[in-house]
């Protein structure tokens, strides 16, 4: 099989490009994807985001993410973070860590006395959501449903070894077609997609072929109108083509 | 929807913090340790709650302009408190508090150790306001100073989160009843609602500590019971942040608290996702 991936990212309005605390990544094989977002209210998150996205695409976080494989990463968030000395309030904050919402999506072979079938298999923390497409219906949507199911207090894995205590990695896997499409999204525009299919629209048809600025665009025109939040958007879009 | 304007730097909000100066705040603190006088006990939470509140707005390039805060000392004379670099500034924007200390000491505090214990953790803890304590509580007077300064900030900001005015002190006013000038600050609002005013009761009385409670009975004293009357109501959203920390709240819970902590508002304030594990 083969796998077309397209990442969009887009700051909150009134953020600067520097300021964006989500993060996205596509392996270079293109067997894996993921989407993080960076809670607001921990600093270095955005940081924390990009190593965890990172550390899946290449194959140093498995499916399903061990505690244990997170420390290497907690370890290097801790020595970025401690390179320079610290303000009393940055030091504060970065004692609490920093949090991030996670999903990893891999493509693989799994194999069974009948033969071999392709499957994907996801593992996620929080409210990033991955949602995957078949014969214009929603075939999965994992690990939130709906749009009900979004607050602004999800669990988040943490940057500190001792801040991950609520947090609850869960995984989850299924079938894979051709034709098939898959998107991973950060919580204001997964929550938007749900609404829109809640209302009984097909909003993975506003999310074709688009490039940077009408992706930036759309997304624009839907703050305004109030159709979605204001915050950090991205979405990787992976369509199976063969 | 009321309270739901998005708190940003090209809209922020602002506080305004009233601190009972008088002389009768040399008196002992019901809600503190052994012989710890009011002033010290309002000292200690104006100084916790502009820290929680810088952290709040504390990103790793700096400290990010969401609020701006202003101080009004009431005791001998009635004006703006910060001292140093901030003296005799009306609103301050956050950045420059959280950069502008009076002094920063070592505390030590409470941290987990990994392992289910505490250990003691030496963290630096910044110090804007040292104790005071002379002259009457002229509290009518400050609530019409916090009031001309939130009227100015709704001409420039008339969009954004409603401002949100603290008065710590032990009740006792001695410039008449201010339960009209308190009216006239709640009636302030800018288009996303009222301005909200709350209430730090710090009270010589002993007895157990009351948190945001819906209604007047059981309050100690004459002076709870009007500095209860005082406070707003506690919008939705902030009482939906309260219950999920695990406070007691409901539908009629006001910003007032009696010989306790008011800290836990800063953290009733949404600026953007806030991860379940931090409280």
């Amino acid at each position: 099989m083969e796998f077309f991936a397209t990442e969009f990212w887009l700051p909150k309005s009134g953020s600067t490009d520097a300021e964006y605390e989500d993060a996205s990544a596509v392996a270079k094989d293109k067997s894996r994807f993921a989407v993080a977002d960076g809670a607001t209210e921990t600093s270095f998150s955005g940081v924390w985001a990009k190593q965890l996205v990172r550390a899946f695409t290449d194959k140093r976080l498995s499916v399903p993410i061990v505690t244990e494989e997170l420390k290497p990463l907690q370890s290097k968030w801790q020595k970025i973070v401690h390179r320079h000395p610290l303000p009393w309030y940055a030091e504060e904050k970065a004692y609490d860590g920093a949090f991030a919402a996670f999903i990893g999506l891999e493509f693989c072979d799994w194999h069974s006395e009948t033969g071999t079938k392709n499957i994907w298999r996801a593992s996620a923390a929080g409210d990033s959501c991955l949602i995957q497409v078949r014969n214009d219906e929603i075939a999965e949507a994992f690990p939130l449903a709906n749009s009900a199911s979004f607050n602004d207090r999800p669990n988040l894995l943490c940057s500190t070894i001792n801040g991950n205590g609520t947090c609850e990695v869960i995984s989850k896997s299924g079938s894979l077609v051709t034709e098939d499409v898959f998107f991973l999204m950060t919580d204001a525009i997964a929550c938007w997609f749900f609404k829109q299919y809640e209302q009984g629209n097909k909003p993975w048809n506003l999310l074709k072929t688009k490039d940077d600025a009408s992706f930036e665009k759309f997304v624009s025109d839907l703050r305004s109108e109030k159709q979605m939040k204001n915050d950090d958007v991205t979405l990787v879009r992976v369509d199976v083509i063969a | 929807m009321a309270y739901s304007a998005e708190i940003k730097r090209q809209n922020p909000s602002c506080f305004v913090f009233l601190i009972d100066q008088s002389g009768s705040m040399a008196d002992v603190f019901g809600g503190g340790e052994g012989n710890q006088k009011k002033a010290d006990g309002v000292a200690d939470a104006i100084n916790r709650m502009l820290q929680n509140l810088v952290i709040k707005c504390a990103k790793e390039e700096g400290i990010r302009d969401y609020f701006h805060v202003g101080v009004i000392g009431y005791g001998a004379q009635v004006g703006p408190a910060f001292s140093g670099a901030l003296a005799g500034q009306q609103l301050v924007p956050i950045s420059q508090v959280g950069n502008s200390p009076a002094r920063v000491e070592q505390r030590n505090k409470k941290v987990p150790d990994g392992a289910g214990g505490l250990v003691d953790q030496s963290v630096r803890f910044p110090i804007w306001f040292e104790p005071v304590a002379s002259g009457g509580t002229p509290m009518s007077q400050a609530l019409g100073q916090a009031k001309s300064i939130v009227e100015n900030w709704l001409t420039k900001y008339p969009d954004c989160f409603p401002p949100i005015v603290i008065n710590l002190t032990d009740g006792e006013a001695t410039d008449g009843d201010p339960t009209s000038a308190a009216d006239e600050i709640r009636k302030l609002k800018s288009s996303d609602g009222e301005v909200l005013l709350f209430n730090l009761h710090a009270s010589s009385q002993r007895g157990n500590t009351i948190e945001y409670p819906s209604n007047g009975e059981g309050l100690p004293d004459k002076f709870a019971q009007q500095l209860f009357q005082m406070s707003s109501t506690l919008p939705e959203h902030m009482r939906t942040i309260a219950s999920q920390s695990g406070m007691s709240v409901n539908e009629g819970s006001r910003g007032f608290v009696f010989n306790a902590d008011l800290v836990a508002i800063i953290k009733f304030l949404d600026i953007g996702t806030r991860p379940s594990a931090l409280r």
